[in-house]
């Protein structure tokens, strides 16, 4: 209790020092003045009453000193002296002050932006309500992908198992909207009753889904979000008259979401799935699942569940093959959604990491030299009685000092950089919306700055004052042995700094290299002067609605031809890099072997002769030209292949070489009805040059091509080939749309805004990590050339003799340089066993190279000598300069 | 050193509480003159811990002080006792006898057994 008071007595004392010094000096000076009297008293002279009392009283200041220790808090005092000297030192030497605190900061602040997008996108838990209950349910092919679930197979999960409090499955897709304002293509998703119930929210206004929504053939509803609401429904608090036209539906709004939920992402309508009713096939793969864990079930508890489920519909369904799921897995929803993003952020925070490194290697080594220079002040302070332990807390002061400046100013630059990443970052990086420098963020720059002060601090301070400080003394200053060890240590960091260096350059070369082989694949199809116009009509079954939409399009593209500048119009399902095309498993059978029941086509799909696996695109003749995809033989569609002439199809060289290896396809026929609903058969009449589908970085997929005529459908991207103004033709185009159907929306773009899009992932890490990389370079450098200069300029002297003693310029030059590239070979070779051992780690993002590739390792290797060399070569011609007269007069 | 410091201080502690006990409120200089006096000037109290002492004492809130003026007119620190000061030094009054007790046995020689 007393000692607790006595705290902040003593916590107030360390601020009103100088009111209470006043007070004791009037406190001794009355009891001087008293002694004073009592001697008087005693019958002495004024003035030996006054010695006398002065002698008693003993050394005023003295007192006043221990008083004041007791007064306040002697350690918090000691730290405000430590700072108020610690800055005054800094700002002495401000260059170097302003040099570490820069490079300080660009450490922390680098690491603080690559953390917020890692926070942001991996760490910080889902806005929803226990976030971390919510789970994704996937089922696993035979080749243990994950792939989306099929309704038969998700409606056993929902039965069957007892993991989940609720579980609903959900996909989404473009429609076009209008009924509200404008005709728009807008995000919708299809989704279970119990979809929010998995998230823990409801309608802030209106009612959640029922069963009755969902059941077939129910009045059409939809939840709206409440951006959509406030927007385009004008916040009306009534929704009984609000109603939205949906692909050509009129659908009720029954809720309004609350705001800040947007899932799947983007999504801004939700629809009831299945109002025409389900797809009774285990082998359409058409949702995706998310569900809520049962309170006190685990995660492993409810995926054994499911799996166990999972492998019991594989053992007994009639559906086998290979689109038949194997197994099943339930994995957090977090992680499901980050996944692909994981490894590459992970990368970058390492790559990041190691710049951060560098750059304390390069201050640690500017405090070095500092404290090499300070060591006749540390060595007086100590004779004068200062502790070591006094001493180390000096310097730990200052180091916490430019740590602290270094990591605010770091967290300022962080804000820029998190936007410029935000801005770099690709479109498919998931939750990046949610990347900003936050609480936790700001916490964890905190706590770096001060590890990163601990390091700095105690690693000078340690360097320091280890030893015998008086010694310097002794020496006039000269320091030369003390000197020659931290020289030592600094020729250590230095080596260590271009280890690090060459790991990170090399990685970033890896990635560079990867960019650069990923940039010479050849697609398969032209990209430049491709305007893209992504035109959806309300879905249709009926093959009379489907025929008139197959007539629209045509309509629509014969129009498009004739805006100037537009030479070729084509249509497709998608555009390659573009979302992908569905694939699915086609049967080989000829017109007479036509089963005439649904069992019939399950049988054949046992022999797997007869099976094939493809992508299914729909497209129409000039597509081929406008993407410049190459005819190989046969022919593509053209007049003949009208929609009630038999069908065709034109295939990809790598379906036709790995399919019909030794054999001509051409005259074949496949059935692939299971893609669109479309028993008749397609004869292949063409190969044509494979695409690379997915990405660059993937292999072309096969593909059967079939003709828009054909086999018609209601949403595709028609592609103009034109040497005419994108912006011109896109107003054109809009005005040939608004003129057929005011209702249709459409969205444009260019090809080769799709296409680059595709390689934004690669580019993104490649520049970040590239950044890093040049940074960590120029540290290195900088820190080469400073160790290299601080020790010719402690040499002078030495320097100096040598020539004196007839030493020639050439060997001067070979010492200094011999100096540099022993540090420098043993920096190189540390580098590379450490790259050797730690770019495995990059091995999933390379493409083309190897991660022990030799090209990129030499010439990492070669670049970081020669920089280094020239860090080392202008110190070393200074020293070649030295004239031993000056030198000897040194110091 | 820092331990004979603290013994002393101790006791000193206890002399300045049980002199403000029995003079009511007084001066640095009173409390000095008045240790010294009833120590039948065996002690002379050492200026330099006496000030810290105080200051310390006041801290642990069981003086408390104020200005004000002497008998001879001349503007004074006055300390006095406070409650929790009262029973300080009852409790501490009490250790010390019980230490000086069990010291006198082991120390006189009669009762070594």
């Amino acid at each position: 209790m007393g000692s607790l008071r006595s705290f902040f007595a003593r916590l107030a004392g360390v601020f009103t020092g100088s009111r209470r010094d006043r007070e004791l000096s009037d406190e001794l000076e009355f009891h001087l003045q008293m002694h004073i009297d009592d001697n008087l008293r005693r019958g002495m002279s004024p003035e030996e009453a006054r010695r006398q009392a002065v002698i008693d009283l003993g050394g005023v200041e003295q007192t006043k000193e221990i008083y004041r220790e007791r007064r306040g808090l002697p350690m918090i005092e000691t730290l405000l002296q430590d700072v108020r000297f610690g800055a005054r030192m800094l700002a002495r030497n401000l260059g170097f002050t302003v040099v570490a605190i820069l490079t300080l900061a660009l450490g922390i602040g680098a690491t603080t932006a690559i953390f917020s997008v890692v926070y942001g996108v991996l760490l910080q838990p889902l806005p929803y309500c226990d976030s971390n209950r919510i789970m994704s349910v996937f089922e696993l092919t035979s080749k243990a992908m994950r792939s989306r679930l099929a309704d038969p197979n998700f409606n056993d999960f929902r039965d069957q198992s007892r993991s989940f409090q609720a579980i609903a499955k959900y996909g989404d897709n473009v429609v076009s909207v209008s009924g509200a304002s404008q005709p728009t293509r807008t995000s919708v998703a299809n989704v279970s009753p119990d979809f929010l119930k998995v998230f823990g929210i409801q309608p802030i206004l209106g009612r959640d889904f029922t069963a009755d929504d969902a059941k077939k053939g129910a009045g059409p509803t939809v939840l709206v979000s409440y951006g959509y609401w406030k927007q385009d429904l004008a916040s009306s608090p009534d929704l009984s008259q609000a109603h939205l036209k949906i692909d050509g539906a009129i659908y009720s709004v029954i809720g309004v979401l609350p705001p800040g939920f947007h899932f799947p992402a983007d999504v801004d309508l939700w629809l009831p799935a299945d109002l025409d009713g389900e797809n009774p096939s285990r082998t359409s793969h058409n949702y995706s699942a998310v569900g809520r864990l049962r309170d006190g079930v685990t995660v492993q508890q409810a995926n054994g569940e499911i799996s166990a489920i999972a492998r019991r519909i594989h053992d007994t369904s009639s559906e086998q093959g290979d689109y038949l799921l194997k197994d099943a897995i339930v994995i957090p929803l977090q992680d499901s959604l980050t996944g692909k993003a994981r490894s590459p952020l992970l990368v970058l925070l390492d790559a990041v990491g190691f710049l951060l490194l560098v750059a304390c290697a390069n201050v640690a080594n500017l405090l070095l030299a500092q404290a090499s220079v300070r060591e006749r002040e540390l060595a007086i302070r100590s004779a004068l009685g200062a502790a070591r332990g006094r001493l180390v807390r000096q310097f730990l002061t200052e180091a916490f000092l430019l740590s602290l400046v270094g990591g605010g100013l770091g967290v300022l630059g962080a804000f820029w950089g998190v936007a410029g990443i935000v801005a770099l970052a690709p479109e498919n990086l998931p939750r990046l919306d949610s990347v900003s420098i936050s609480i936790p963020v700001l916490v964890f720059a905190f706590l770096l700055s001060t590890a990163v002060a601990v390091g700095l601090g105690a690693f000078t301070a340690l360097r320091a004052t280890s030893g015998d400080l008086r010694k310097a003394l002794l020496e006039g200053g000269r320091g030369q042995a003390g000197a020659q060890g931290s020289q030592r240590v600094g020729q250590i960091i230095v080596a260590a700094q271009i280890a690090i260096t060459l790991v990170l350059v090399v990685g970033a070369g890896l990635l560079g290299r990867s960019l650069m082989k990923v940039l010479e694949v050849n697609p398969g199809f032209r990209v430049d002067k491709i305007v893209a116009m992504d035109v959806s009509l309300p879905w249709v079954e009926d093959p009379k609605a489907k025929a008139d939409q197959a007539i629209f399009f045509s309509n629509l593209i014969d129009r498009l031809k004739q805006i100037p500048g537009v030479r070729k119009v084509g249509a497709v399902s998608a555009l390659p890099m573009d979302g992908g095309l569905p694939d699915g498993t086609f049967l080989l059978m000829s017109q007479n072997e036509l089963p005439k029941t649904v069992d019939g086509f399950g049988l054949l799909r046992r022999q797997k002769e007869r099976i094939g696996i493809a992508d299914f695109c729909v497209a129409t003749d000039e597509y081929f030209q406008v993407l410049g995809i190459p005819l190989i033989r046969g022919r593509i569609f053209d007049e003949r292949d009208g929609p009630n002439s038999p069908h065709v199809a034109v295939i990809s060289e790598s379906l036709a070489r790995d399919r019909w290896p030794n054999q001509d396809p051409i005259g074949h026929t496949i059935e692939f009805g299971n893609m669109d609903s479309d028993l008749r058969l397609l004869t292949i009449v063409g190969i044509v040059g494979d695409v690379h589908e997915d990405g660059l970085d993937l292999p072309p997929q096969p593909t059967v091509y079939v003709d828009l005529f054909q086999r018609p459908r209601s949403a595709i991207t028609l592609t103009m080939l034109s040497d005419a103004d994108t912006r011109s033709v896109t107003s054109a185009a809009r005005g040939i749309l608004q003129d057929l159907n005011p209702e249709i929306p459409a969205k444009f773009g260019t090809f080769s805004q799709i296409y680059s899009a595709s390689l934004g992932s690669r580019r993104f890490n490649v520049i970040l990590i590239g950044f890093f990389g040049i940074i960590a370079l120029l540290l290195a450098t900088a820190g080469v050339f400073g160790v290299m200069a601080y020790s010719v300029s402690r040499r002078t002297r030495e320097i100096g003799v040598r020539v004196a003693l007839g030493a020639s310029s050439g060997s001067v030059l070979r010492m200094i340089l011999g100096q540099g590239l022993r540090t420098i070979f043993l920096g190189i070779a540390i580098g590379i066993v450490g790259s050797l051992a730690l770019t495995r780690t990059v091995e999933s993002l390379l493409f083309g190279v190897t991660a022990t590739d030799p090209l990129t390792f030499a010439g990492v290797t070669l670049l970081l000598v020669g920089t280094a060399l020239l860090a080392c070569y202008v110190p070393a011609r200074r020293a070649m300069q030295v004239d031993p007269m000056v030198a000897l007069r040194h110091e | 050193m820092t331990d004979k410091k603290d013994v002393w201080q101790g006791t000193l502690a206890l002399m300045v509480l049980k002199t403000l006990q029995s003079m009511g409120p007084l001066h640095g200089y009173g409390i000095a003159r008045r240790i010294e006096q009833t120590s039948g000037d065996l002690l002379s109290v050492n200026y330099g811990t006496l000030y810290p002492g105080l200051l310390k004492l006041e801290q642990e809130g069981y003086i408390s002080s104020e200005w004000g003026l002497s008998d001879n007119n001349r503007k004074a620190k006055y300390y006095k006792l406070t409650r929790a000061g009262r029973k300080q030094l009852e409790s501490e009054a009490r250790e010390w006898e019980q230490t000086t007790e069990i010291l006198a046995r082991f120390l006189s020689p009669e009762r070594e057994s």
